[in-house]
């Protein structure tokens, strides 16, 4: 048995958190919430004073890399990543060596997950054959062995009728179709938003309208088939206002955001830093405003962080040739919390819903919360301590974050799965 | 002139200081006055080695920084990087490694990626300087474009000029355009909006048409390279008409002298395309004195930078 004394419990459906002592059970069952719980013999006790204890948070956008690219990322050192950042749950991108396509690479994935993390790992699977975009994957095999959703996660899908056939046969399986907004022909070779920082910096851009026309794209196709649609790492103004007007006429839609894209802007790109090279790229303060209230207002449904994991050595070539992606799983909540919770922006209830508990239903799972019956699943947060994001304190195999070397305030302490 | 504080490595102009400018321009035209002598060369850097590494073709500039550097008494190697073996970015440190090996003491670098000398000058005791780095900066032309412009207009504080053609695309554009608002000259931009792309630059007035810029009045008109090999995408419909919009003939070289206003060009020229032959004889044609200007600049950035080759 464990005692967690003195904390207080935070929740998706109040801004009050609630004074409370915590026992869990050899089981990792919670068995009482309840002020001044006594400590019985053999009982662990952990001092909580001060600190809150936060529902696992549930991240829908994650590569793993493994199979296929070990040296960025395994399995464990991505599952060791999210418990130290306070995730107890992921979503792994099918964009593997081989690509996740068919229900046989799903088991195997499954299987590879229950040996190394003690989190829930959940593959999603590709819509088309080794994300080429030329024919379906395996949807049903994939949808048996309970695949999260389709995805060909950052390759766009060029044909829109093939598009709308996926669409319409993923609907069948009731598969949830995820789309990462991009239209290649206008991204071209840029590599950071199209403006007055890339023209300064002589980088070739990225326009908004190359995310703003594949999603109003997508929104189409998912009006016109009824399938439930899922976009991901919205980065834009124009692309919440569509989101907002497809929600307002019914489509079954649900969209993400990065807390990349929620904290910074272009402006941050100084020195050609790499760690700051993200797809999509990082947009202006008027687009990082238009997230944050997109997210008050309910028209984003969920933070997702798009850990994607590149060693140094490839994130240190220069701006235009090194990879796009950075880690997140480590940094989110901090991150969050840091500029948002702590300045009172919002709320632990308000990260639980769009952190923990909406990316979970958009997927079909349950939330989760700290009640009596429930599993342990949380994590201890000291809001009185700092962490200093360093290599130490990083799990991932690839410690790649545009918070590297920043102190942010709060540590988390503990997570318990 | 008081004592400027030591600057290793030359990447753009917008870190540049007013000071530092005026000390280049200072130490640039006595040695401009050497090209008269029959013996051009001074002593200045005997015993240092100047690399000219280019991963991009360039004759002009990798010359001009060859003749630059012999002037100056050092030796130099040219490291040409073939278009097959672009070393890939990936390898970039490796690169940078071998560079730290061969001990110069200046690298002039050109690449095709922006950032790329900066990542250089980073990790070397050299000093480096950005010969063009993509879209980014090309300092030294900025610099030897405003020499050659102050050398025509000893007032050029308040004067105007146009820079025509492909602003997206080209870093001499952006350096250039940088160095002449530093020093109060107005410029001006013309060119297809598929290639001058509004709401980038604050400081540089749109003009819409040749008539737009002869009502504008400029002091000169610094004609781009039209670039096609940089291009990704379609940006205008041909280079004829590209020719007919954009483009310098006898009839707008007819408007030019009525202004008396000079023609530059970064070189090398696209005959036919940015230019005609005719108005390429154009008496107030500043060309080949941008040539010999850059050699001269080019010389006072190398006795001007302070490599750190000889800290352990």
């Amino acid at each position: 048995m464990r005692l967690f004394k003195n904390g207080s419990i935070a929740r998706e459906d109040s801004a009050e958190l609630q004074k409370a002592d915590l026992l869990v059970n050899d089981e990792g069952v919670i068995v009482e919430v309840a002020p001044g719980i006594a400590t019985s013999d053999g009982t662990e006790e952990t001092d909580c004073s001060g600190c809150v204890l936060v529902p696992g948070m549930f991240d829908l956008n994650v590569h793993a890399r493994e199979p296929g690219f070990e040296h960025k990322e395994t399995l464990k050192t991505c599952a060791e990543a999210a418990i130290n950042g306070g995730v107890t749950g992921i979503v792994l991108m099918p964009d593997t060596d081989p690509p996740v396509d068919s229900g046989n690479l799903v088991k195997s994935l499954q299987d590879l997950v229950s040996e190394v993390s003690p989190i829930a790992m959940l593959p999603a699977g590709c819509l088309t054959k080794g994300r080429e975009g030329k024919e379906f994957a395996g949807f049903s095999g994939m949808a048996n062995r309970g695949v999260a959703m389709l995805t060909d996660s950052d390759h766009a899908i060029l044909c829109p009728d093939l598009l709308r056939h996926c669409m319409e046969y993923a609907k069948d399986f009731d598969l949830l179709v995820t789309t990462h907004g991009d239209t290649p022909a206008l991204t071209k070779a840029g590599s950071i938003n199209e403006g007055k920082v890339s023209y300064r910096l002589g980088l070739p851009g990225i326009p908004a309208i190359s995310q703003e026309v594949a999603i109003d794209r997508d929104i189409r196709v998912a009006q016109h088939t009824g399938a439930r649609l899922h976009l991901q790492q919205i980065s834009t103004a124009n692309g919440v206002q569509s989101i907002a007007c497809a929600k307002e006429a019914g489509t079954r839609v649900s969209c993400e955001v990065s807390p990349h894209h929620l904290l910074l802007t272009e402006e941050d790109i100084t020195d050609y830093n790499t760690h700051f090279k993200l797809d999509p790229p990082l947009r202006g303060q008027e687009d990082a405003d238009a997230l944050l209230q997109g997210l008050l207002d309910g028209i984003i449904d969920a933070i997702a962080s798009n850990h994607a994991p590149h060693t140094d050595f490839e994130k240190s070539a220069d701006f235009a040739s090194a990879p796009f992606g950075v880690t997140g799983l480590e940094t989110t909540v901090l991150a969050l919390y840091d500029r948002f919770i702590r300045k009172n922006v919002f709320g632990w209830d308000l990260l639980i819903r769009k952190y923990s508990s909406a990316p979970r239903q958009i997927i079909g799972l349950d939330p989760i919360a700290i009640t009596e019956g429930s599993k342990a699943e949380f994590f201890v947060f000291d809001p009185t301590s700092e962490t200093l994001v360093d290599r130490d304190y990083l799990k991932t195999a690839s410690p790649v974050t545009p918070f590297l070397g920043k102190t942010l305030s709060g540590a988390i302490r503990e997570t318990v799965v | 002139m008081s004592e400027l504080k030591p600057r290793k490595d030359l990447l753009d102009i917008e870190s540049l200081s007013l000071e530092e400018i005026e000390y280049i321009f200072e130490n640039a035209a006595p040695f401009k006055q050497l090209f008269q002598r029959s013996v051009k060369k001074v002593p200045t850097l005997r015993g240092k080695t100047v690399l000219n590494l280019f991963y991009e073709p360039s004759t002009r500039t990798s010359s001009s920084f060859e003749v630059a550097a012999n002037r100056l008494s050092a030796d130099v190697t040219n490291f040409a990087v073939s278009s097959s073996s672009i070393v890939k970015g990936e390898s970039l440190l490796d690169t940078i490694e071998t560079l730290q090996a061969m001990r110069s003491d200046y690298i002039v670098i050109r690449h095709q990626a922006a950032g790329v000398p900066g990542i250089v000058a980073k990790h070397t005791r050299a000093s480096v300087l950005n010969a063009g780095d993509g879209y980014h900066a090309h300092p030294t032309q900025a610099l030897l474009d405003s020499m050659t412009f102050r050398e025509v207009y000893p007032d050029y504080r308040g004067r105007k000029v146009v820079i025509v053609g492909d602003i997206l695309h080209s870093r001499v554009a952006r350096s250039t355009s940088t160095l002449f608002n530093k020093l109060g000259i107005e410029v001006g931009v013309l060119g297809p909006g598929s290639l001058v792309p509004d709401g980038r630059h604050d400081f540089m007035t749109r003009l819409h048409s040749w008539d737009d810029v002869f009502d504008w009045g400029p002091d000169a008109v610094y004609l781009l390279r039209v670039q096609m090999e940089r291009q990704e995408g379609q940006f205008f419909p041909s280079i004829s008409e590209y020719h007919k919009m954009y483009g310098m003939h006898s009839e707008r070289i007819e408007k030019m002298r009525q202004l008396g206003a000079y023609l530059m060009h970064p070189g090398p020229v696209n005959r036919g395309v940015e230019i005609t032959d005719e108005a390429m004889s154009y008496e107030k044609s500043l060309i080949s004195t941008q040539v010999e200007n850059g050699i001269a600049i080019r010389m006072a950035v190398l006795h001007w930078l302070k490599p750190e080759t000889n800290k352990d």
